[in-house]
């Protein structure tokens, strides 16, 4: 047996644990493979593919995050296996192995397996790139695929850098080996477990420190961000740090004093160990909830903005298509007739439709009594070039329109208009008068106050501004315009009309230049650009968390084996004075349920409180959203929780029956 | 009244090769209840088979056993662990006790996973605990107390739940003598006031002597029985002829851990 046929044995020897190691670096190798593939393919390097620019500064960035995380990642796999080995190393010792041999040995057995590592990420890799440039010229709307290659830049710059990455890091763990007597490394494995002891004054931080945290978090907005955002970060890690290692002993002890509960058949067994189970493992969880709640945060973000941005897009444009025409019979911009064919022939129908006859106000100007600052329109210059007109409607079409889109009706002050305004601030106005030309005379009308709302599109040059009038002093008015200079407002909500950007393009067609600014088509297109940053930014993004959320399981379920002997002998011992199968199994998996939920549930109100911090920067009620994000990850967690807990009870079975 | 009886009781064991080893054969053994027994026997003579067997850990591949008129070896696995629980004591050498629990709850353990109520838990562990002298350490952890305290906790756990049956595998082992003495002495107590019948496998003569009767094993089959007068030290001195007859390796004693 030579040295090195020593180390592949070793390797052999150890799988099982460090298999999950294994996978997880494979699985880094294999997304900076098709990350670095992308970038470095010949058609996006020679400028081929015009999308690629949308995605390439979002790679690289990911390219760098999988370094640095895979070098965390992989520094501390490495020095939990030499400590969980120190035993092996002890015996080595004892033979009289000396010690730069024991670093030689460990230093191949690390290079097997990045090979090993390397070859096959790299190699599934190469396997699944054709289908994550699919994927990619899919999101990006290309119409030619991207061609299936392998560019020898991105297979060198992976496999040398993630050689180096482990060479270095195994280097260093192995000089940081020290000198240890041979009876201590020994005897490491054997070492009794301590009492759990907390102490009184971390956890009262522990509980400062979370609620401050998180009362930060609800109470940030827009002009604390920048003083509390980092506070905030501060104080939660520290505490969720100290929750693992010194509030679950109280929340345990607690446990153990309600004698009804703890008592019950396998109860004691199950919360006895899982306080030695979370204390030696408390760094993991810690880490584990805090890569979890930055995943669920960053997705949860990325969605809670999508959906904030399709909400945005239906409140700045009620209709889908909408236009305004001069004349009562006119279409100069567009026949509804027309539009509803061309609608109907892409397959798209119509959810309601609406016809609003209003009156035109011309190089409008609004002023407030109380609020001087603001000035809408004009503010009384009327030589400026450009000049845009608001709508003056009736209060039984506005409460009609508000009634069909599912907002509150109004009443309106007689012989006063009701302005209908939406800001990002949300702000009212109080009352204020408006001057502009309603058929050529000019005339000045008071103004009650305004709405933070609106019921028609305001991207339309005639419409830019909505006001409301009662029905009484509307029929007087519009009975003295003519029909020809009355202005009807077209309204189409579509169905379906998330899809509706290649009609729009069509419709955008028959419209004539100069009546362009008459319409407003653009929320389905809009919605679709939208829609791609979104799908991008979560396709490139999904890789990386994904990443995270296996190399996390993966720490937990390589500490659990460390675990296993210990839990064999015991259960041994245990099946001796009669514990049935089924009671063990629910002791073990029962335990590793907790281990393997708790950072979970942790990470989950860590993201749920950022989540809301979000919401209230941005004004929204948007963060029961993010239970979309949290629940997806559940559901993940839970799969990888039955795996593992299927094969540690597999393995713990067949080793306590030996 | 018999809590164990046995008949024919023979374990071999084959591997592939077809190589046979007898490993106990022919094995007839009653235990009466309250009765405490001793099991002797050199290295390699089968004790540990027979008190596998008789622990149902294990299955014998020819005879019967009947422990409280229940035959063990019809039982699935799962019945079986029940039975084990209900029926069954055990003391071993090295003590089995879960250093994730501290000694009161190693020794309530078989009533809780019979999920007997909170109230009547205590009641029943305070009487034994009085017995042993062990109330002082029992919220203590299992690396705090020394091994004779452990092993004591081990009989207060084989006993709290009122087994038919006992079962003792060189409880002294890793004890010292003082210890060992303690420990014997307690178990002795256990058998005399709780009334619990007790089978014993030792080599330690010592030990033996507190036994009412010892069956001597040789080569897996019985050697023969003797039966303590009413002194002691006598029987000490029975056995030590008995053992010199049935010759053999009785250095099998492990070395004793820290």
């Amino acid at each position: 047996m030579t040295f090195r046929s020593l180390a592949l044995s070793n390797v052999r020897g150890n799988w099982r644990s460090y298999s999950a190691f294994f996978l997880s670096s494979v699985f880094s190798v294999l997304i900076f493979y098709l990350y670095a593939s992308f970038l470095n393919h010949p058609d996006v390097v020679n400028g081929h593919i015009l999308g690629a620019a949308k995605v390439h500064q979002g790679m690289k960035f990911c390219l760098y995050i999988i370094i640095i995380f895979s070098f965390l990642f992989i520094l501390y796999s490495n020095s939990a296996f030499l400590k969980t080995r120190k035993q092996e190393f002890g015996l080595f010792s004892l033979f009289g192995m000396t010690k730069s041999q024991l670093r030689k040995l460990v230093i191949y057995e690390n290079i097997v397996i990045a090979i090993l590592a390397i070859a096959v990420g790299i190699g599934l890799g190469i396997l699944f790139s054709k289908l994550f440039f699919m994927a990619l010229a899919a999101l990006l709307g290309m119409n030619d695929t991207i061609a299936f290659a392998v560019p020898l830049r991105a297979v060198w710059i992976t496999s040398g850098g993630f050689f180096a990455l482990f060479l270095l890091i195994s280097v260093w763990t192995v000089l940081r080996m020290g000198r240890t007597e041979i009876i201590d490394l020994l005897k490491a494995s054997r070492q009794p477990k301590g009492k759990l002891v907390y102490s009184r004054w971390l956890v009262i931080l522990t509980i400062l420190c979370l609620g401050s945290g998180y009362g930060m978090a609800l109470l940030m907005d827009n002009d604390s961000f920048l003083l509390l955002s980092l506070p905030v970060l501060i104080t939660v890690v520290i505490g969720t740090y100290f929750l693992f290692t010194q509030l679950s002993i109280i929340v345990l002890q607690f446990i153990q004093k309600r004698l009804g509960f703890y008592y019950k058949r396998t109860n004691m067994l199950i919360f006895a160990q899982l306080g030695y189970k979370i204390r030696d493992n408390a760094r993991i969880l810690f880490v584990v909830s805090i890569l979890s709640a930055v995943i669920m945060t960053a997705l949860g973000a990325v969605y809670i903005m999508h959906v904030q941005g399709k909400q945005d897009l239906m409140k700045d444009s009620p209709f889908s298509l909408a236009y305004v025409e001069k004349g009562l019979h006119m279409h100069n911009v567009i026949n509804p007739d027309e539009l509803r064919r061309i609608v109907k022939e892409d397959g798209f129908s119509f959810e309601n439709e609406a016809k609003v006859v209003s009156i035109g106000l011309e190089k409008y100007s609004i002023t407030f009594d109380t609020d001087r600052s603001t000035q809408l329109g004009n503010g009384h210059i009327e030589e400026n070039e450009y000049q845009v007109d608001a709508m003056i409607i009736s209060a039984s079409d506005y409460n009609k329109l508000a009634k069909e889109q599912g907002k509150p009706q109004i009443v309106v002050e007689s012989g006063k208009l009701t302005l209908l305004y939406r800001n990002f601030n949300q702000k009212v106005f109080g009352s204020g008068k408006a001057t502009g030309y309603i058929n050529g005379e000019k005339i000045e009308l008071p103004v009650s106050g305004s709405l933070d709302t609106n019921v028609m599109n305001n991207w339309i040059k005639s419409n830019i501004l909505t006001l409301v009038m009662d029905d009484l002093s509307f029929i007087n008015r519009i009975s003295g315009i003519p029909e020809d200079k009355q202005r009807v407002f077209y309204g189409f909500e579509l169905k379906n009309w998330e899809k509706a950007a290649p009609t729009v393009a069509k419709l955008n067609k028959i419209v004539s230049p100069e009546m362009e600014r008459e319409t407003d088509f653009g929320r389905p297109e809009r919605y679709s650009e939208m829609s791609e940053v979104v799908s991008l930014t979560l396709f490139i993004g999904m890789f990386i968390s994904l990443l995270f959320f296996i190399a996390a399981g993966s720490m937990i379920y390589f500490k659990l084996f460390t675990e296993i002997q210990e839990d064999q002998a015991q259960f041994k011992g245990l099946t001796r004075i009669g514990m049935t199968r089924k009671e063990i199994r629910r002791i073990v998996v029962s335990q590793i349920a907790i281990i393997f939920f708790i950072p979970c549930v942790v990470g989950i109100s860590h993201a749920l409180f950022a989540m809301f911090a979000l919401d209230n920067l941005m004004n929204t009620s948007n963060w029961i959203y993010s239970f979309v994000v949290i629940g997806i990850y559940v559901g993940m967690q839970t799969i990888y929780f039955l795996l593992a807990s299927n094969s540690y009870m597999k393995s713990m079975l067949r080793g306590s029956e030996a | 009244m018999s809590v164990l009886r046995s008949q024919g009781l023979g374990k071999i064991y084959s591997t592939k090769g077809n190589v046979v080893y007898k490993a106990l054969e022919n094995i007839d053994l009653e235990v009466g209840a309250g009765e405490f027994v001793g099991v002797m026997g050199p290295s390699g003579s089968g004790k540990t088979t027979l008190l596998n067997l008789l622990a149902t850990i294990d299955r014998p591949t020819s005879g019967t056993i009947e422990i409280n008129g229940v035959n063990p070896t019809k039982l699935t696995d799962n019945k079986l662990a029940l039975f084990r629980r209900r029926e069954l004591g055990f003391v071993f050498q090295d003590f089995n006790l879960l250093d994730t629990l501290s000694i009161k709850e190693n020794i309530i353990l078989p009533l809780v996973m019979e999920g007997m109520a909170p109230k009547l838990i205590e009641q029943r562990l305070k009487s034994i605990v009085d017995m042993l002298q062990i109330g002082a350490i029992q919220e203590k952890r299992t690396y705090e107390v020394s091994g004779g305290q452990k092993q004591r906790a081990a009989i207060a756990r084989a006993i709290i739940h009122q087994p038919s049956l006992v079962l003792a595998d060189e409880l002294t082992g890793n004890l010292d003598s003082k210890s060992a003495k303690d420990v014997m002495d307690a178990l002795k107590e256990m058998n005399e006031k709780f009334k619990a019948t007790v089978l014993m496998v030792t080599h330690d003569p010592f030990s033996a002597s507190y036994c009412q009767r010892i069956v001597f094993i040789k080569d897996g089959k019985f050697f023969s029985e003797i039966r303590r007068g009413s002194n002691r030290q006598a029987f000490f001195q029975q056995i030590l002829d008995a053992l010199s007859v049935l010759g053999g390796n009785f250095d099998d004693v492990p070395f004793a851990r820290a």
